[in-house]
């Protein structure tokens, strides 16, 4: 395992904070580490601040995201990676469309050119949407809060697409078979970082596992094109027992 | 081109490397996608009668020389079970299902059911060392393995494989109670613990896991050139093989096939294929024309 000191606690919305930490190791936008709180759990966690001082930003859950919420500036804390593949890069405008936590894996991709598509289930737990310039902004809310009512797919209904080279998109997995489902016959060219269960993070408990491929290892992001081919994603996954569900 | 295929207990298979229980294969589409990749044959995950969600994460560690695991023995269920072995049946070669159980009964249950869904073999995990009551607890008690194995025989068609551990102070006395068995698999995880410093703790949360990989390569050629050379019988040997080199030393001490787990994660999928390549150019250039002239061969 590795260990760190946090510098520093940012509440971001009133069930989610970003943890600061030093690590001296290179990331990229999209991996992930396994954070380990002794005694509680290990889950796999996105790194939403890839510069020199590293980050992740954590939603309250279950017992071990709830305990990593409660971390304080100069608590130590256990992780092991980084893990994972990246996004491909792009010279044009990108789009960034986040569902809930799901934008914090998003966050070192954002720039001054990108316009973002922020959504959450209310107003207060928009992640990140002050990001974005006012004029690149588009919110979504399950329950009509703030922005267009509805699901995210419902704010790209509102952009003309042809504006972007590339999206990038991070969310439940559903919210991203629906925006899959929106664009499979549009020109615009995305890139998916999924979540599912991962117990092992190396490639070895086939817990996160999708048409054959290991999301901790060969994903968590995978083309558009992938995924239009894609015999599980948006429909099946396999549960913590091995047990084939429905999404 | 030397011929690398080989015959276990009846079952052709094209070459000796298949994929060992417990890794990536769970969901049939990854025992697939490693059935393409070149493995001759997958055995499941380790399956039983009733579904398990097994230890919380941290299931597993990476340590050097290999992985130490305490996964909890985590399945949907035999019943559950069915649809992944028909996914992975798609790629037209055999599954092997392993099945464990507290009781002769629990696996006569959980066999039947692997039979129905089309194994070509069972392989019996008698040696998973941790889950209380089962695993080890079985595998080290002699006459509870023979009732086993003698129960299923009597009612299965299908090949038994039994697989042995290491971790019993007497492998022989467990192989001559498991000898109504087909095969005997060797070895399983060698018992081991690994403690974080900063956390001042275990790092699994079960404390205690099982060491897999290259650490243990050489307590496997061990088990396979004793158990061959007092019991003759066909052996599949897995514990450590990252290369050919290891795979034709684990043939020379008396395996027929062979199974890679951890090899997977420290090498790829490649890895069946990459290993395939070295030994059939090593029988070439020794001079062997099939995998049986090699088997045993190093065994005085
Ligand atoms: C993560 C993990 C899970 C395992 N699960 C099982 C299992 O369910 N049943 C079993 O018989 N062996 C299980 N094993 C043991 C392997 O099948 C194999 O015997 C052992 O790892 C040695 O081979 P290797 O060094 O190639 O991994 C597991 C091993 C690992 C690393
Ligand atoms: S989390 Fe275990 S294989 Fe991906």
């Amino acid at each position: 395992m590795i260990h760190s000191i946090i510098e520093r606690v940012d509440m971001e919305t009133p069930t989610t904070v970003s943890i600061l930490f030093p690590w001296d190791q290179d990331v990229l936008p999209g991996q992930f580490v396994m954070l380990w709180i002794p005694g509680v759990g290990e889950i796999p966690i996105s790194l939403s601040h890839t510069g020199r001082i590293k980050g992740i930003t954590v939603k309250k859950f279950g017992p071990t995201s709830t305990a990593i919420t409660e971390l304080k500036a100069g608590d130590r804390i256990f992780f092991r990676g980084p893990y994972g593949n990246t996004f491909r890069k792009t010279e044009g405008k990108t789009l960034i469309v986040g569902g809930g936590s799901g934008m914090a894996g998003l966050l070192p991709l954002i720039t001054q050119e990108s316009h973002g598509v922020v959504s959450a289930r209310t107003k207060e737990e928009l992640l990140f949407a002050d990001r974005f310039s006012q004029e690149k902004l588009t919110i979504v809310t399950d329950d009509g809060s703030m922005g267009t009512k509805g699901f995210a797919v419902e704010g790209l209904k509102t952009l003309d697409l042809d504006e972007f080279s590339l999206m990038y998109i991070c969310g439940p997995e559903l919210m991203l078979k629906s925006i899959l489902d929106y664009i499979a016959d549009k020109e615009i060219d995305a890139d998916f970082s999924l979540e599912r269960h991962m117990k092992c993070g190396i490639g070895v408990c086939d817990s996160c596992s999708m048409d054959g491929l290991q999301l901790c290892t060969q994903g968590p992001v995978f083309p558009k094109s992938a995924l239009l081919k894609s015999d599980e994603f948006g429909k099946e996954r396999i549960s913590i027992s091995g047990k084939r569900v429905r999404l | 081109m030397a011929n690398i295929d080989t015959i276990i207990t009846g079952i052709r298979l094209a070459n000796p490397l298949m994929l060992a229980s417990g890794i990536l294969d769970e969901n049939g589409y990854t025992m697939k996608k490693i059935l393409e990749a070149g493995a001759s044959a997958v055995v499941t995950k380790s399956i039983g009668r009733v579904e398990r969600t097994g230890y919380r994460p941290p299931i597993i560690a990476e340590i050097p020389g290999g992985l130490l695991n305490a996964v909890g023995l985590a399945n949907p269920g035999i019943d559950n079970f069915d649809h992944e072995v028909e996914i992975a049946l798609q790629a037209g070669k055999p599954i092997i299902g392993s099945i464990f159980g507290g009781t002769p009964d629990d696996f006569l249950y959980v066999g039947k059911k692997m039979e129905q869904y089309g194994a070509s073999a069972l392989e019996l995990n008698l040696s998973c060392p941790h889950v209380l009551g089962v695993g080890s607890e079985v595998g080290s008690d002699p006459e509870l393995v023979e009732e086993i194995i003698g129960e299923l025989k009597k009612k299965i068609k299908i090949p038994l494989w039994a697989k042995l551990s290491p971790n019993v102070t007497d492998i022989l006395k467990i192989a001559e109670a498991a000898q109504k068995a087909d095969a005997f698999v060797l070895i399983n995880t060698v018992r081991g613990m690994a403690i974080d410093i900063y956390a001042r703790r275990p790092v699994l949360s079960n404390a205690y896991g099982g060491l897999s990989g290259r650490a243990i390569k050489n307590v496997g050629i061990r088990y396979v050139y004793q158990i061959r050379k007092e019991t003759g019988k066909p052996i599949i040997g897995v514990g450590g093989i990252e290369t050919h080199e290891d795979a034709i030393e684990y043939i020379m001490a008396g395996a027929t096939a062979l199974e890679i787990g951890t090899g997977v994660y420290s090498r790829g999928k490649g890895i069946f294929s990459e290993i395939n390549k070295g030994l059939s150019s090593f029988m070439e250039s020794e001079g062997f024309s099939s995998i049986n002239d090699m088997v045993g061969v190093a065994v005085q």
